[in-house]
């Protein structure tokens, strides 16, 4: 078998240690990840430290399991690629520093990649699982996930126009929130996806921001609306985790309301963005896109509007080393390389207005 | 020199560390360096550099050696980090040595023939060193304690006190070993890690760093990761 291409990628940036085999930029030889969900949903939510210390125990059980799962050996390996940021500065410290000495150790170069780019080259993936099409220029992204809301215009590989962002809480973020408020286990996402499904009624309405033409998004709104209605109907007594003093319809319907919004205003300027940018695909991509109901709408919009729907499968879209080693491939064919001096950058920006 | 070299690294202060020895844990060279909180930046290169200088190559070394703290959490994660994949890349055993153990170990050496606090080197030793800002964490024993604010350390008069990192916040005589001690800590670290390097070192997974402190209301990590795999 010839092997051209091979890029052994690190991901660290956030909760989740995955390290993978990527080759040609498109198809997986090894992609595992060693994701912290069950440690912090007893704090209900992220511990930077903890992340870090998790990140720093798993990543050599990672990679040793993403190596044997490949069957390569280092001189198979073009190069080493890892996540500079944005995310936390404690957990990429722990990704780069493993990685650039692994790059140092085998004398192979280095490769930086964006986070955010990471989720919009997920779409490049191939897998025999799915059999949607190669995403296809120009087009339009839509990145949603705990940390991140954004919409992105890609002419060509590599370039980026940012077209709208939150201005406040990302979309998953939202969903974590509301989550709690509803007595429902963190992360909310899964959660709100899953008690929302059981909704019988479908009569609960919350506020959607608009903000007037912006192809912005803004959820702080929704989550106050959210918050104030669960605090009447509980009487003000809010709820922990597993003990929610509303009945499991009434949890449903709400849990409905709430994600009918989000996803309404999301699939809604995601379409219109398209439409404007005369794209001919639309991707979408984050954590928050392994949601059915968002990629069920959305796939139904962009096949209306005559674009089609490019989403990596759930797997795909939540963080992981794959969809970096994707993007590497694309940056080291355009010759962009790090130095072993390659610090953490918590908030790197993806694209400029 | 018979058998391989080995490599000691400690990012635990706001001074780094990489320091090159023979087998035995005797000290050839080092490197040393104000990091701030940028570890990350200079470690590799200030390694390559040392090797380069001492040619010795990459491959020849037989062991790492790594301070395990306790330390800031930036440094700490960087030193980590960059041992557990350089003893991984090169297939040679690692070993994690306290900071603490090992600056103790430098500060009654020096003790020992110190004039103005005599003392032996089995005499007992406390370090005293940074946590923030304001507060200080005591370690005696093995045992870390944080001192909030300006919380003293109550301690026996016979023990001897190690201050490091911590300019104008400890007893002068307790910094002026404090000096000693980090002079002393690249051979202390070797010495006491080739030691087990020659053992066979520990499980590289397994190793994580000490921290100086975890925030407030964060006692112990609960539960397990999961993992995921795909194959196509
Ligand atoms: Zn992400």
């Amino acid at each position: 078998m010839t092997r051209g291409g091979l890029i052994l990628a690190v991901e660290s940036s956030c909760d989740e240690t995955g390290i993978a085999i990527v080759e040609d930029g498109s198809r997986i030889c090894s992609n595992v990840v060693a994701s912290q969900v069950a440690m912090h949903a007893a704090a209900g939510g992220i511990v930077p430290e903890v992340a870090a210390r998790a990140h720093l125990r798993w990543i050599v059980p990672v990679l040793d399991e993403a190596w044997a799962a490949a069957g390569v050996t280092w001189d198979d390996i073009s190069a080493v690629a890892v996540t500079e940021g944005p995310g936390l500065a404690g957990s990429l410290l722990v990704g780069i520093n493993f990685a650039k000495t692994l790059a140092y150790v085998h004398a192979k170069p280095l490769v930086p990649v964006n986070h955010l780019e990471g989720h919009l080259y997920a779409a490049w993936l191939a897998d025999e699982t799915r059999d949607e099409p190669e995403p296809i220029f120009p087009l339009v992204a839509l990145i949603v996930s705990g940390g991140h809301t954004f919409l992105v215009e890609m002419r060509d590989h590599l370039q980026y126009k940012l077209l709208g962002e939150t201005v406040d809480d990302a979309a998953g973020e939202a969903f974590d929130k509301v989550g709690r408020l509803l007595g429902l286990p963190y992360p909310g996402g899964p959660e709100i996806m899953k008690a929302a499904a059981g909704a019988v009624r479908h009569d609960v309405t919350f506020p959607r921001a608009w903000l007037g033409d912006s192809f912005d998004f803004s959820f702080s709104g929704l989550k106050t609306a959210a918050r104030r209605t669960i605090a009447t109907e509980t009487g003000g007594e809010g709820t922990a985790a597993g003990e929610s003093p509303l009945s499991v319809d009434r949890v449903a319907e709400l849990a409905d309301g709430f994600q009918e919004s989000v996803v309404d205003v999301l699939v809604t300027k995601t379409i219109r963005a398209a439409r404007a940018a005369g794209a001919r695909s639309v991707v979408l991509g984050g954590g928050v896109a392994a949601n059915s109901v968002l990629r069920d709408r959305l796939a139904a919009a962009a096949e209306a509007a005559g674009m089609p729907l490019v989403v990596p499968r759930p797997g795909l879209c939540t963080d992981n080393g794959a969809m970096i080693g994707a993007a590497a491939t694309r940056r080291f064919e355009a010759g962009v390389r790090a130095g072993l001096d390659l610090d953490a950058k918590p908030s790197l920006p993806l694209a400029r207005r | 020199m018979t058998g391989r070299p080995i490599l000691a690294i400690d990012t635990s202060g706001t001074r780094a560390l990489v320091a090159l020895g023979r087998p035995d844990g005797t000290l050839i060279d080092e490197r040393r360096w104000q990091a701030g909180y940028r570890h990350g930046e200079e470690l590799l290169t200030r390694t390559d550099e040392l090797l380069t200088s001492n040619k010795v190559a990459l491959a020849e070394l037989g062991g790492i050696v790594v301070g395990t703290g306790p330390g800031a959490f930036t440094g700490m994660r960087v030193g980590i980090a960059t041992a557990k994949a350089l003893a991984h890349g090169l297939d040679i055993p690692i070993a994690g040595v306290a900071t603490s153990e090992a600056l103790l170990a430098a500060a009654r050496e020096v003790a020992g023939t110190w004039k103005s606090a005599p003392a032996s080197p089995s005499r007992v030793a406390a370090l005293l060193l940074p946590a923030g800002p304001s507060d200080r964490v005591l370690v005696l024993g093995g045992v870390a304690t944080l001192l909030r604010g300006g919380e003293e350390p109550q301690l026996d008069a016979a023990i001897l006190l190690v201050a490091v990192d911590l300019p104008d916040r400890a007893p002068a005589e307790a910094l002026a070993l404090g000096v000693q001690a980090e002079h002393g800590l690249s051979a202390a670290l070797l010495r006491l890690g080739a030691a087990r390097i020659a053992a066979g070192g520990e499980d590289v997974a397994r190793l994580v760093p000490e921290y100086v402190t975890l925030p407030r209301g964060i006692t112990a990590v609960k539960g397990e990761v999961r993992w995921s795999h795909d194959r196509h």
